[in-house]
């Protein structure tokens, strides 16, 4: 099953729909970043609505969501310790990451590898 | 000493509650719920992070720490840290916990004129909780622990109830936990929790480079820290690993430098990790007056302590034990730096 789409932002719930949008992801060359969340965490309830407002702000950005607890195995291949961790990456590797309720810092990390693929075009 | 400064002296509050369905507890707290109590007490959340164990918080005003059944929150300046209490009790209502302990803390104020009710004197303090307390909690003693320096005394108020006991029979006998305030820390030292003008960074990337330029970054390697600078100076950052925390918080102006850490331990760790943190402490800020509080069931600790500042160039001034009961020793210690 493909994820919901929640305008650019897109939860994946199973390991298929997963590496679907990877796939998908890294084909495009677009940045992609990856928010792994917890239903039980309440830092990650203060970076959802944030998250929302940047997928819908942001076409040209890929974002994808993965709950801890749903995608254990990806959270825990991937070293995921601190929630929210989110992953920035570029042609199927890791680039960034910024862990942690850090608005300012999402959203300069972001730029950052944005106005990267702007010059390297 | 400076008319008026920043208050760097925190307040600290630590609340346990028991229920039926301990497993998210507190964590499910709403953020809007949060930041209303928070409002109260007149700070905001800078930065924040969780782990599989607990939720960490920086505040505008240092820091606040949510387990499943746990919160500790301490805040430094003139905030009014204790009206927090009420709209917690009333939250943890809502989801089945009840409180079964309280523990106030707090050390000298170097401005104690400027703090606003209730932290106006320790015996107000200690009215405006005892009134909002459960009556469960008959466990109580309140206790000023002098020292010989008149800048530094420890002020402990404790609340427990049965059920803590019941719940926590294992656990109280193994943790403790370490309070450490700091003044006239080294100006050198000091310099570097201050920013450079337009630096350019977030408050988070200023607040990495200090943890790194520090060594702060090594009093705990296996951490996981979020940090952050304040403008145009001062620095807080909470560590996490696994379920147990430490906090950092720095107001370097001179005149009236502070800095506090706190960490949890248990007895069954390697005796010399305790050692090592508090020698990297030491080295970190280099004060001249220091002050180190342990709350456990045992006294075995002191000593330990004591040896791993006294190596470092500081000399234990005073001691002072007092048994709170069912809540454990509180065992205060202070130290001067050898050239004073």
């Amino acid at each position: 099953m493909a994820g919901v789409e929640e305008g650019q932002l897109i939860s994946c719930h199973t390991i298929e729909a997963w590496e679907e949008q990877l796939q998908k992801g890294n084909n495009s060359n677009k940045l992609i970043v990856v928010d792994f969340t917890a239903s039980w965490c309440g830092p990650c309830r203060v970076m959802a609505p944030y998250l929302a407002e940047l997928a819908k702000k942001l076409p040209s950005v890929t974002f994808l969501k993965v709950d801890v607890d749903e995608l254990q195995s990806v959270a825990a291949d991937w070293a995921v310790e601190a929630m929210p961790t989110f992953m920035f990456l570029k042609e199927g590797k890791i680039v960034d990451k910024v862990v942690g309720s850090r608005k300012e810092e999402l959203q300069q990390t972001i730029t950052k590898h944005l106005s990267g693929s702007t010059s390297a075009a | 000493m400076a008319e008026s400064g920043f208050e760097g002296f925190e307040k600290r509050l630590e609340l346990h509650f028991s229920g039926d369905d301990p497993i998210t507890g507190l964590r499910q707290i709403e953020f809007e719920t949060l930041e209303e109590i928070l409002n109260a007490v007149q700070c905001t959340v800078v930065s924040s992070v969780g782990n599989h164990y607990f939720d960490s918080y920086v505040l505008s005003e240092s820091s606040l720490f949510v387990y499943p059944t746990k919160i500790i929150i301490k805040t430094c300046g003139t905030t009014q840290l204790l009206k927090s209490v009420r709209p917690f009790l009333d939250y943890a209502c809502t989801i089945g916990l009840s409180l079964s302990r309280c523990m106030y803390t707090r050390g000298n104020f170097i401005f104690p004129k400027a703090q606003p009710y209730p932290h106006t004197s320790f015996k107000e303090e200690v009215i405006y909780l005892e009134e909002i307390l459960p009556e469960n909690l008959f466990y109580k003693k309140a206790s000023v622990m002098p020292s010989k320096l008149p800048s530094h005394a420890w002020h402990v108020f404790s609340a427990v109830g049965q059920s803590y006991l019941i719940d926590n029979a294992h656990d109280h006998d193994q943790l403790f936990t370490i309070e450490v305030c700091m003044t006239e820390l080294d100006c050198l030292l000091a310099k570097k929790f201050f920013r450079r003008h337009n630096d350019g960074k977030t408050s988070d990337s200023a607040g990495e480079e200090m943890t790194l330029m520090t060594g702060i970054c090594d009093i705990n390697p296996n951490a996981h820290i979020c940090d952050f600078a304040f403008d145009p100076c001062g620095y807080s950052m909470n560590g996490l690993d696994g379920d147990r925390y430490s906090t950092i918080h720095v107001t370097p102006e001179d005149g009236f430098s502070y800095a506090s850490f706190e960490c949890v331990g248990s007895v069954y760790d390697d005796c010399r990790k305790i050692s090592e943190v508090l020698k990297k402490v030491v080295q970190v800020f280099r004060p001249g007056t220091m002050s180190v509080s342990t709350t456990s069931a045992s006294h075995e600790l002191r000593t330990r302590v004591a040896n791993a500042v006294e190596q470092q160039g500081m000399k234990c001034r005073s001691c002072t034990v007092d048994e709170f009961p069912a809540a454990g020793n509180v065992v205060f210690q202070t130290f001067t730096n050898r050239r004073k």
